[in-house]
């Protein structure tokens, strides 16, 4: 055995703990016919919740590559594997609440999760194009399974089946693309691209070569991220999706995707020795107006179409494509201040955007609708749900003094600092849209009257969690120190 | 005959033989053909590979795209239509607009590494890889090599999760 | 004499024809198959790199890893379709229209 991987060993126990986590969740649900339910869902809790423990004290270890070169070990992915089993974790106690999973046995669902966010971990370190590749295609074969998991609903099958195919065909053209890449500079590990770019590896001729395959390669990233023009499988699938499986694609892929795209941009193609805190694209392709220019698409897009929406899963799947833009913004002024702007507004993103699913679950629950106009009178119902929902929504509007608040002032900052005031502007012309259509739903279920129905009998763990994403929407902002500190350590990242 | 002669008139056949099987793949009108031409496309690959000196990776196509993605498509055939449907004919909808793409991806894919100067950082000699190849598995490309283990048990568990039959 | 070049043209012949397959197929199975096309052409793509630009096998251990993945995502593409055969009872796409909203 080399020294080193037992070395690297160390290093990554939190994907070996997610591992052996999901091959003893596959054993239970075989052999236990009586407890496996609670015993499948302990152990994946179990588990999950150990692989955080161990995640945390890797934070404070130097840089470096593992396992030859293959995934990076660096405070940026130690931040986003931190990040990521949160957020499986908190899906993984909203799904047996959940009246459309209730129906169907859970002992996949809680190993197909450990499956996904060990992908994810992976996908969030990765150094190395074919690393990138192969944790890319696990997150996405583990999700069209999930989003397929009610197999006698058609419209969990349509989506999962539309899903499978879109993706499938964006992660074959990123594949292309990666050859591409591969041709021009030799190797796939992203230290090496960008050496062999920055020596002159795509002037000339082979600039175009160099700006199909970025081209092709954003294909699956975009698809990842639910961008424009890769995000025509976001609504439908959201929508045919069970709520939880919906309520995790809108935050932890689409977060793996943004870290393995500024890994992937930073690292792999920017030039890094100009500046310290400053990173400029080779020149061949700017890729810096292509990533403004899609995140203005994108955010305009989600915010447009989601005007007409009814459908609060829909409502949300729009909204959730606008947030993508807005995050795409940090990652475009190509700057370690960008990053942090990322990194904040996910933080944010992710209580905000899963307790606004989290309350459709419970209102599904109860009414069996996702359509905004049975949310109406729902003050009278259930004034606890009402109002949390009224928070996570302001909150994702940016209305201080929530998180969201904090996450896009980040965001903007990034832009003007970077002279790009007119970006801000836009983005800041989207959120004024946006608020539309938020308060569309804001309005519906606390002034317009509804059938007067019976008040709604909350399960405590349905409570609790509510008020487990509720807690750091509002009080964020006492904490505010505290965050911008572990971010501003966080953007540090392998080079290498 | 000289030896690069024969040698250029076996790739065209092979390259010929793979593009034509694409293209019966993707424009003809009746699903078993496109299936039977697929079988073909994956062969002249796997001819390919052979000239390119992939010996270990030109077996693997055969045995794993052949002998396995293939057989299950024909199973997604058969199984998808009724007994009676012995026609299995495809539609196609918007024939045009594809057919432009295609041709504007073609066109430009060609142009591009026409243009291209593909620097050779050296060439690799004609030898046996499969050694080679099981070395680096366990060497250089470990991780990816566990992840993959990893990744098509949970694959496995996924599809088999869907097809299974309703239990009551 | 055959030379990279020969090699780049073939597998962009296949990645538009697969790019064509999966926009024009009605059938589920006959757009797999157009996904199959485009990793075949990159799989051509990463073996033919491996030859004649780079000294290694780097090339080829990543086209034995897309063959992996290939035939995992044709399981479970396949898996979702006849599932789908079960409930609608056809596979084809313009079927699959209910989630419109």
């Amino acid at each position: 055995m080399n020294p080193e991987i037992l070395q690297d060993l160390e290093s990554f126990v939190p994907e070996i703990v997610l591992t052996l986590a999901l091959l003893l969740v596959v054993l239970a649900d075989i052999s236990l016919p009586k407890l496996r339910t609670r015993v499948t869902f302990l152990v994946t809790a179990v588990g999950l919740l150990a692989a955080l423990c161990f995640t945390v004290p890797l934070f404070g270890a130097g840089e470096k590559a593992l396992f030859y070169n293959m995934v990076a070990l660096d405070r940026m992915a130690v931040f986003f594997k931190g990040f990521l089993i949160l957020a499986s974790f908190l899906v993984l106690l909203a799904a047996p609440g959940s009246k459309e999973l209730s129906s169907t046995h859970l002992g996949e669902f809680y190993a197909l999760l450990l499956g996904v966010t060990l992908g994810m971990l992976l996908l969030a370190s990765s150094v190395d194009m074919l690393m990138l590749y192969l944790s890319l295609e696990m997150v996405s074969l583990t999700s069209y399974i999930m989003v397929g998991y009610l197999r006698h609903d058609r419209q969990s099958n349509e989506a999962s089946l539309k899903y499978i195919l879109f993706g499938a065909v964006s992660t074959g053209s990123m594949l292309y693309g990666i050859t591409l890449l591969f041709g021009l500079t030799g190797s796939t590990k992203m230290p090496a691209i960008r050496e062999a770019l920055a020596s002159g590896g795509a002037s000339g001729g082979n600039g175009m070569a160099l700006l199909v395959a970025t081209a092709l390669i954003l294909a699956g990233f975009g698809f990842k991220t639910a961008a424009v023009p890769f995000h025509f499988w976001c609504p439908d699938v959201y929508t045919g999706a069970p709520t939880p499986v919906t309520a995790f694609l809108s935050v932890a892929p689409k977060a793996a995707g943004f870290a393995t795209l500024i890994r992937f941009f930073f690292s792999g193609m920017s030039d890094t020795t100009t500046s310290a805190s400053q990173w400029s694209a080779f020149s061949a392709m700017n890729w810096t107006s292509l990533l403004i220019l899609i995140s203005i698409i994108t955010m305009t897009l989600g915010n447009i179409a989601a005007l007409r929406q009814d459908n609060l899963k829909r409502l949300l799947a729009y909204s959730s494509i606008a947030h993508a833009g807005y995050m795409m913004m940090g990652a475009a002024v190509l700057s370690y201040e960008g990053v942090q702007a990322v990194l904040i507004y996910l933080i944010t993103y992710l209580f905000m955007n899963l307790g606004a699913f989290l309350v459709v679950i419970e209102i599904f629950n109860q009414t069996n609708s996702f359509n905004v106009n049975d949310y109406r009178g729902l003050y009278r119902r259930s004034p606890f749900l009402a109002i949390s929902m009224t928070i996570f929504l302001l909150s994702l509007m940016g209305i201080p003094p929530f998180a969201g608040f904090f996450g896009k002032l980040f965001v903007f900052a990034a832009a003007v600092n970077h002279n790009l005031a007119w970006f801000a502007v836009i983005g800041a012309l989207n959120s004024v849209v946006a608020v539309y259509y938020y308060a569309r739903v804001i309005k519906a279920m606390i002034i317009e009257g509804g059938d007067e129905g019976a008040g709604f009998k909350l399960a405590g763990t349905s409570r609790a969690l509510v008020w487990i994403m509720l807690l750091p929407t509002v009080g964020m902002v006492l904490f505010w120190d505290r965050i911008q500190a572990l971010t501003g350590r966080s953007w540090k990242f392998f080079i290498g | 005959m000289d030896p690069t002669t024969v040698a250029q008139v076996i790739f065209y056949f092979f390259a010929v033989l793979t593009v034509a099987s694409a293209a019966i793949v993707v424009f003809s009108s009746s699903l078993i053909y496109s299936a039977f031409a697929l079988l073909f496309t994956f062969f002249g690959v796997a001819a390919l590979y052979v000239f390119l000196g992939a010996d270990f990776l030109a077996a693997t196509q055969l045995v794993i795209y052949v002998g396995g993605i293939l057989i299950l498509l024909l199973f997604g055939v058969m199984l998808t239509h009724k007994l009676y449907d012995l026609d299995l004919k495809t539609e196609t909808f918007q024939f045009f607009p594809g057919f432009l793409v295609m041709a504007a991806v073609l066109l430009t894919l060609t142009g591009v590494i026409s243009k291209t100067q593909w620097v050779s950082r050296g060439e690799r000699p004609l030898n046996p890889t499969t050694i080679a190849i099981g070395l680096l598995f366990m060497r250089e490309y470990i991780l990816p090599f566990e992840v993959a283990s990893v990744f098509l048990l949970v694959a496995l568990i996924g599809a088999a999760m869907i097809v299974r039959r309703r239990r009551s | 004499m055959i030379g990279l070049n020969h090699y780049l043209f073939v597998s962009a012949a296949l990645f538009s024809l697969g790019v064509m397959g999966v926009l024009t197929r009605k059938n589920a199975v006959n757009v797999l198959m157009g996904i199959e096309l485009i990793l075949n052409s990159a799989n051509i793509n990463l073996v033919a790199f491996s030859r004649y630009s780079v000294a290694s096998l780097d090339g080829q251990i990543f086209a034995v890893f897309v063959i992996i993945i290939a035939a995992a995502e044709a399981a479970v593409a396949l898996a979702i379709v006849l599932s789908m055969y079960r409930i609608v009872k056809s596979v084809n796409l313009d079927q699959a229209d209910t989630l419109k909203g």
